[in-house]
């Protein structure tokens, strides 16, 4: 089923004014807390109703301000999860998961229900009241009892946020799993970053009410559109500088406290003239230590830089490393993997060279970067 | 031989009474809990109007409203045929508008303490208004709603100065039993007198005691 729609509502010291159109698939919309994406929710399922705007799924419209139509939320087929869950504590697993399909003949609603628990893997647990699950299962729980009323479209409202972190990871990729049986339009409201490049195939950042970008996963990741996008994604390294020279698809920019710095760049996507003001970043992994021992592989040949490490921090799976750019101010945030940050023997104060490659340099033109505020 | 017919006249009333008071009230609960409409506020505080007035002045309010000299009274009698005012169907207006309040009250407060976000998902799983109500607001309200029943149960089997406004005092009739309390203190039958008394507070006493074992600790 495809989604679209644009809806706008007013309160006194907030205000919502967000569209776009999604296909079959999973768009995580990710933004700081208090953006709205709870909101949208609600908007779009008839909870709470909009000023203004359209809801349309597939070729139905369930919600426009102009025509006056207005579905009653029970009419929608809109699959919602709730952060709490809202399982209803009176009834039991069972009862809660057959309670959207209680109108169909009592075997039907067995097998079905039977075949929920099984995939949700709450075999044993049906006659158990809500207060008695874990939170994993609660969860479980209140997925089977929405997708066992056959939704057209499924919103889930951060859904794994009150659960820890081995919970979590082994629910993401059941709702991987599950979504690739079940291929419903989803839209999963997260602010966690890591949740959001898992789970997303698109991605909606949202910000203040508003929509800041939307596209695949890797565009937004890689091309943030605004200053805030990028930001909001974790790309830490961001300056501004001046285009100093434009030849084919690569533009030098100048910037005092890096240096001279070249970029790819797609004519048809950023609109750059010589001189003109921009912002640029690269994202912390995307950033190359060189390793002294061999040659500079081609690739990597540009925006050579050497520098020293100013501090190192550990965390997890990767390390970051603080670097200085040798005579310059501009410090860079660098992410390494921990096989690769001992490989190379980095530590605090040594000096070492690294690479910007000059395809994962990404552009803001100043117009655009204006335009978020 | 002691005349139980007051015992049997306050059951019967105040059944009845209780019956208006669980069904008008629990629309008016939900009302309140759940809609806003204008003249909210004044529906509110005419329901609690019982709580704070004089019962003497609640039944003349109603011996006013409903008698025969009053448009509404003239319609009832002249066609409908039901005479109210001195009859035991007048005790069971003004007992139900008297224990009203005291069900409304637990119940709205009840109806409020449901997770709107349950009837939400209620209505998302396709479910209409009505079977939100049925299967997750009355039945998540429940101890509310019980503990509401009871006290204006427990009201109106002691009503007394609204009762006696409306319907009087007719032994035989209209005589409750708070009334035929009070009959045989007048009188002098002090005998009389313990007996009711004693048969109230049983009552009254195993209700309450009953109800709380009913009504405790679920979910």
């Amino acid at each position: 089923m495809s989604l679209s729609f644009h809806l706008k509502k007013h309160f006194h010291s907030f205000s919502i004014d967000i569209g776009f159109s999604t296909e079959e698939n999973m768009s995580v919309l990710f933004g700081p807390s208090g953006a709205g994406k709870s909101l949208l929710l609600n908007l779009l399922s008839g909870i709470v109703k909009p000023d203004q705007g359209f809801v349309r799924i597939e070729e139905r419209e369930v919600f426009n301000s102009e025509t006056g139509i207005n579905v009653p939320i029970r009419d929608r087929h809109i699959g919602y999860l709730f952060q709490d869950y809202a399982l209803f504590p009176h009834m039991t697993v069972f009862e809660n998961i057959a309670y959207g399909i209680n109108h169909l003949p009592k075997n039907k609603i067995k097998t079905k229900v039977e075949e929920l628990l099984d995939l949700m893997r709450l075999g044993g647990l049906e006659h158990r009241f809500p207060k008695e699950l874990s939170g994993g299962q609660k969860q479980r729980a209140a997925l089977a009892r929405t997708l066992a009323a056959e939704p057209r479209i499924l919103l889930l409202d951060e859904p794994f946020s009150a659960l820890d972190y081995q919970v979590r990871e082994k629910l993401r990729a059941d709702l991987l799993m599950i979504h690739q049986r079940y291929p419903i339009t989803t839209l999963f409201v997260t602010h966690d970053l890591e949740e959001t490049f898992v789970m997303g195939e698109n991605i909606a950042i949202i910000n203040n009410g508003r929509l800041e970008q939307f596209g695949a996963r890797e565009e937004v990741f890689y091309k943030p559109k605004t200053k805030n996008v990028a930001k909001f994604l974790g790309a830490r390294n961001i300056f501004t500088g001046r285009v100093v020279s434009l030849v084919g698809t690569t533009a030098v920019i100048e910037n005092p406290e890096i240096g001279e710095v070249k970029a790819l760049i797609h004519p048809e996507e950023v609109e750059l003239s010589l001189g003109q003001k921009i912002t640029f970043g690269i994202r912390p992994e995307e950033i190359m230590v060189i390793r002294p021992d061999k040659p500079i592989d081609k690739k990597v040949q540009d925006n050579i830089l050497d520098g020293e490490i100013l501090t190192t921090l550990g965390k997890g799976a990767s390390h970051t490393v603080y670097f200085k750019v040798k005579d310059r101010d501009a410090t860079l945030k660098i992410e390494i993997p921990n096989f690769a940050y001992r490989k190379l023997k980095l530590h605090k104060g040594k000096i070492i060279t690294i690479s910007l490659k000059k395809e994962s340099v990404w552009i803001i033109s100043e117009r655009q970067a204006m335009g978020e505020r | 031989m002691i005349d139980l017919f007051p015992l049997y006249l306050t059951l019967k009333v105040s059944i009845v009474a209780t019956f208006f008071s669980v069904f008008i009230g629990l629309g008016l609960a939900w009302l309140m809990a759940r809609k806003e409409f204008v003249g909210k506020g004044f529906l509110d505080a005419l329901v609690m109007q019982p709580l704070v007035i004089p019962p003497t002045v609640l039944g003349y309010y109603l011996l006013v409203l409903l008698g025969r000299s009053s448009p509404l009274g003239r319609f009832l009698e002249e066609t409908l045929g039901i005479t109210l005012v001195f009859t035991w169907k007048g005790a069971v207006i003004a007992t139900f508008v008297a224990s009203l309040p005291l069900f409304v009250r637990p119940a709205r407060a009840a109806i409020e303490g449901v997770d709107k976000n349950l009837e939400n998902a209620a209505r998302l799983l396709g479910k209409n208004e009505w079977d939100v109500l049925k299967t997750i607001t009355i039945p998540l309200a429940w101890r509310g709603i019980v503990a509401g029943s009871i006290m204006a149960f427990a009201r109106a089997t002691g009503e007394f100065g609204a009762t006696l406004m409306v319907a009087g005092n007719i032994p035989g009739m209209t005589q409750t039993l708070s009334i035929a309390i009070y009959d045989a203190v007048q009188m002098g039958n002090t005998n009389l007198a313990n007996l009711l008394v004693g048969i109230i507070t049983l009552f009254s006493f195993s209700v309450i005691y009953f109800v709380n074992r009913f009504t405790k600790g679920r979910y």
